[in-house]
């Protein structure tokens, strides 16, 4: 899995290797499908999840493991098979980021977005264990 | 949508692998229990509706200013597994 850091001119700047399909879309935006995972620098661990087709809109996104770090959303079988994963290390694991207008910010950790590394697909999928992990997991944000 | 009376006690049977029970019935709250195999998932509906509103929540316009995460134990504050 490779993700492309671009600087601000080159920010729409989309190639093959970092666009994520999601067949079912995420819920809520089942109508939108395809995807493309950006980073900036400076902004890491955190990365944009950005429409593909409506490059104003996108989603902030993290490795939740830099949120908590044993975190272990455990797939269901159907899940597993939708994204053809063979291994665990198959899987990229991305949690949407809420922004508040206070500068406080939170973490899905109930609805992570589980990437396919070879094949680019994804799912926000429901872990079997959702009721562990928080909706509105706080980040702790510094100045 | 198939609509069946059921008394407290007495289950539905799902595919022939799943059950689902009227444990309790307390007023308007009716308590089932679920069986099901590991790889069915189960959630209330709600937990759907609650992703959808948050996810509408984290849409973002434009590129507002990120946040800065506090350095975890023993994880760095920069993903080195996100490139090859």
């Amino acid at each position: 899995m490779k993700t492309v850091a671009t600087s601000e001119p080159e920010w729409l700047t989309v190639r093959k290797e970092n666009i994520i399909r999601m067949p079912l879309g995420l819920l809520g935006f089942e109508s939108i499908k395809q995807y493309v995972l950006l980073t900036r620098p400076g902004e890491e661990p955190f990365l944009w999840l950005q429409m593909l087709d409506d490059p104003n809109h996108s989603f902030l996104v993290v490795s939740p493991f830099h949120v908590l770090v044993d975190y272990s959303p455990e797939l269901s079988n159907d899940d597993v098979r939708f994204l053809a994963l063979t291994a665990p290390e198959d899987a990229m694991i991305l949690n949407i980021v809420t922004l508040r207008p206070d500068g406080q910010a939170s973490v899905n950790l109930k609805g992570p977005i589980v990437v396919n590394r070879h094949t680019l697909t994804a799912k926000q999928v429901i872990p079997t264990n959702a009721a562990e992990y928080g909706l509105r997991h706080p980040i702790s944000v510094t100045a | 949508m198939l609509i069946l009376s059921r008394k407290v006690n007495e289950c539905i049977v799902i595919d022939g692998r799943i059950t689902v029970k009227i444990v309790r019935v307390e007023g308007e709250i009716v308590k089932l229990g679920i069986e099901a195999p590991l790889d069915v998932p189960v959630h209330r509906q709600e937990i759907y509706e609650e992703i959808q509103r948050n996810n509408r929540e984290a849409l973002t316009e434009g590129r507002p200013k990120v946040p800065r995460l506090p350095r975890l134990n023993g994880v760095p504050p920069t993903d080195a597994k996100k490139t090859e």
